[in-house]
């Protein structure tokens, strides 16, 4: 076989396994999409009736008219991802910042202690963490969740962000030092803004986190701080399960994540260092 | 304004020494040169200048102050770096600025000052891009005026322009002569670059393995290197250093490399017998007046000037001529070397030896 044809082959082949993933990857959505137009019955049938007359907007009539707060679910989740994300980077990035370049005692050990907090399973810390919440208070409450979040998303902005940190070169802080600026003013008006690729990433990355969190959620709250994705999961009742309108919820839930997704695309890819040093 | 001097300087990572008790003066105003190759210290050296290191023991003083403990900024040195490092995401005008914008400045201040530094370096046209919309000659001239604007007591610079390409890097060298000149601001400089080093200082520093081997006039360290080292350093091309015998035949000194001897005049040469090296540059070799005829090798010529290598046995040596020379390889030469640019070296220790048979 000549060299072209080998090289056409895999191409073919790679390209072939791209599209086998977006169809993986896109299939369950686009039939969440499908479901949510549909009456119960034309989804209940096997199989699923996709008639274009079937397909109705009712279900996304009923989720907002119905006695379930999906808008307060909505504002519960937007409040708490928001405020996990801006926590998030707030102490992530100052935190990752004095590891990354201040000489902290032991700063490695915090490293990997930080790094196995996360290694204990949800269903180990749910009820040490349901009691401690419930003693101080903070259970079903917009604040109680935003600390848990915290405590799963910060470690893993803190590893993201000193990396990052870690490849800012050295001659930029050395130069600000040198013009007459403190640590925090490097930090602040040297290191922060050309770092905001990354912020953008990770805060991104929490919010989603968060938004879309629902172990924890289903768990901690009970009316007042229930989030989007807990009243989502009520459609499916003890006696009824409405999934149109379930399905609806979802979508409706998503919106925000993928608008999100696609606004800070480009500031996350942007590569923001160019040009800063030669060599 | 102000001088910097350096008492015993050592830095030591671990077992090893990046400075080795450096010690320097540099006078107000004066524009010093570290030069060497990469690994010998210089770098360390300037950053602890700077203030950016700390040497591991030692003191550096500036108009007589010992300022060890005294912050980049407080030393009110300015830096030049090698990658320039500037700020990728100012302006060139929030670049050159920035010190002053650190200090607190009034906002029209700033904008007048960074204006004048702009127009000194040809950059006024260019103020509102980002470093990475700008050449790599006009990125160094945006690092020089972040340096220019403050009105430093003390300039330093790491290999500025090793970044640069040939042409662009000679330029910038008239450009920072010129600077050195019209401020007269005290500068220390780092570069691996001899001719960089010759070039632009009032003195040059040769260090190696941590230690300053030489210090001195560009005119000093050519003629009067006190070393192996510093001869084979600086000049171009390398200096050619033999290791042959000094003899004496009927009374008369004679160089022996092989199965050459060149005759050396009495006085150009101390009062010993035996193995010495011998360094001669290619502006002291002369062809076609007398001497020991050899093959012409390798015929370079370089427009202004040709440089001529002829052998024998195993040894090279190469002579300069004037203008454009064409000479045939494989022609014969005669070759003699002209007395007054011998220069002998002790084979163990590389040190200099004079005609009066001591060690520089």
């Amino acid at each position: 076989m000549s060299r072209r044809w080998r090289a056409r082959l895999r191409r073919t082949g790679i390209l072939m396994g791209l599209v086998l993933f977006v169809v993986w990857t896109l299939a369950p959505i686009v039939w969440a999409l499908i479901s949510s137009f549909l009456p119960l019955r034309a989804l209940t049938a096997t199989p699923p009736d996709l008639a274009p007359g079937n397909f109705t907007l009712d279900n996304y009539l009923g989720v907002l008219s119905a006695d379930r707060d999906l808008i307060g679910g909505l504002r519960n989740s937007a409040i708490v991802a928001s405020f996990t994300a801006a926590l998030a980077l707030l102490i992530g990035s100052s935190a990752a910042y004095a590891l990354a370049r201040l000489r902290v005692p032991g700063s490695s050990k915090i490293l990997m202690l930080i790094l196995v907090t996360q290694m204990f399973p949800a269903m180990v810390i749910i009820i040490p963490l349901f009691i401690v919440l419930s003693r101080t208070g903070l259970t079903d409450s917009q604040v109680g969740l935003m600390i848990v979040y915290l405590s799963f998303v910060l470690p893993i902005v803190i590893w993201v962000l000193k990396g990052f940190f870690e490849a800012v070169p050295r001659e930029l802080e050395r130069a600000a030092a040198v013009d007459g600026a403190s640590t925090m003013q490097t930090f602040r008006l040297v290191v922060l803004p050309i770092s905001l690729p990354p912020l953008f990433a990770t805060g991104v990355f929490a919010f989603i986190e968060a938004w879309n969190e629902f172990f924890f959620a289903v768990i901690l709250t009970q009316s007042n701080a229930k989030t989007a994705p807990v009243v989502v999961a009520e459609f499916s009742g003890q006696y009824v399960s409405l999934y149109g309108q379930m399905v609806a919820a979802a979508v409706i839930a998503s919106i925000p994540v993928i608008v999100l997704a696609i606004v800070f695309r480009r500031y996350i890819l942007e590569g923001f260092v160019e040009g800063a040093v030669k060599g | 304004m102000a001088d910097v001097e350096l008492r015993a300087i050592t830095k030591r990572y671990g077992a090893v020494a990046a400075c080795a008790d450096v010690n320097l003066h540099v006078a107000d105003g004066e524009f010093v040169t570290l030069l060497g190759p990469s690994g010998c210290g210089k770098t360390t050296t300037l950053n602890i200048i700077a203030g950016l290191d700390e040497p591991t023991s030692g003191e550096v003083l500036m108009g007589g102050r010992v300022v060890n403990d005294l912050t980049p900024y407080e030393r009110d040195v300015a830096m030049v770096f090698q990658n320039y490092a500037l700020y990728p995401h100012m302006s060139v005008a929030d670049n050159i600025g920035f010190t002053l914008r650190l200090r607190k400045r009034p906002r029209d201040e700033i904008r007048r000052r960074v204006q004048t530094v702009a127009e000194m370096l040809e950059l006024a046209h260019v103020l509102d891009r980002l470093p990475r919309e700008l050449s790599g000659g006009q990125q160094q001239r945006v690092a020089l005026g972040r340096a220019v604007i403050r009105e430093p007591a003390v300039f330093l610079f790491d290999e500025p322009f090793s970044n640069l390409d040939a042409a662009l890097r000679v330029k910038m060298r008239v450009e920072v002569k010129e600077l050195h000149q019209r401020l007269g601001i005290t500068s220390l400089f780092v570069t691996h670059d001899q001719e960089e080093a010759l070039s632009l200082s009032d003195r040059i520093a040769i260090m190696r393995d941590g230690h300053v081997e030489q210090v001195g006039t560009p005119d000093d360290v050519y003629a009067q290197p006190r070393t192996r080292y510093v001869a084979r350093f600086i000049g171009s091309p390398q200096m050619d250093i033999f290791s042959g015998r000094l003899e004496r035949r009927d009374g008369v000194a004679a160089y022996v490399v092989g199965s050459a001897a060149f005759e050396i005049p009495a006085g150009a040469a101390p009062a010993y017998d035996g193995d010495l090296d011998l360094g001669v540059r290619a502006e002291h070799v002369r062809l076609n007046a007398g001497g020991i005829p050899m093959p012409v090798r390798v015929v370079q010529p370089l427009g202004s000037m040709t440089y001529v290598t002829v052998g024998w046995d195993e040894e090279l040596l190469t002579s300069r001529l004037l203008g454009m020379a064409h000479l045939p390889p494989g022609e014969a030469v005669t070759v003699s070397l002209d007395p007054a640019g011998l220069l002998f070296f002790d084979r163990a220790s590389g040190r200099r030896v004079l005609p009066d048979g001591t060690l520089a």
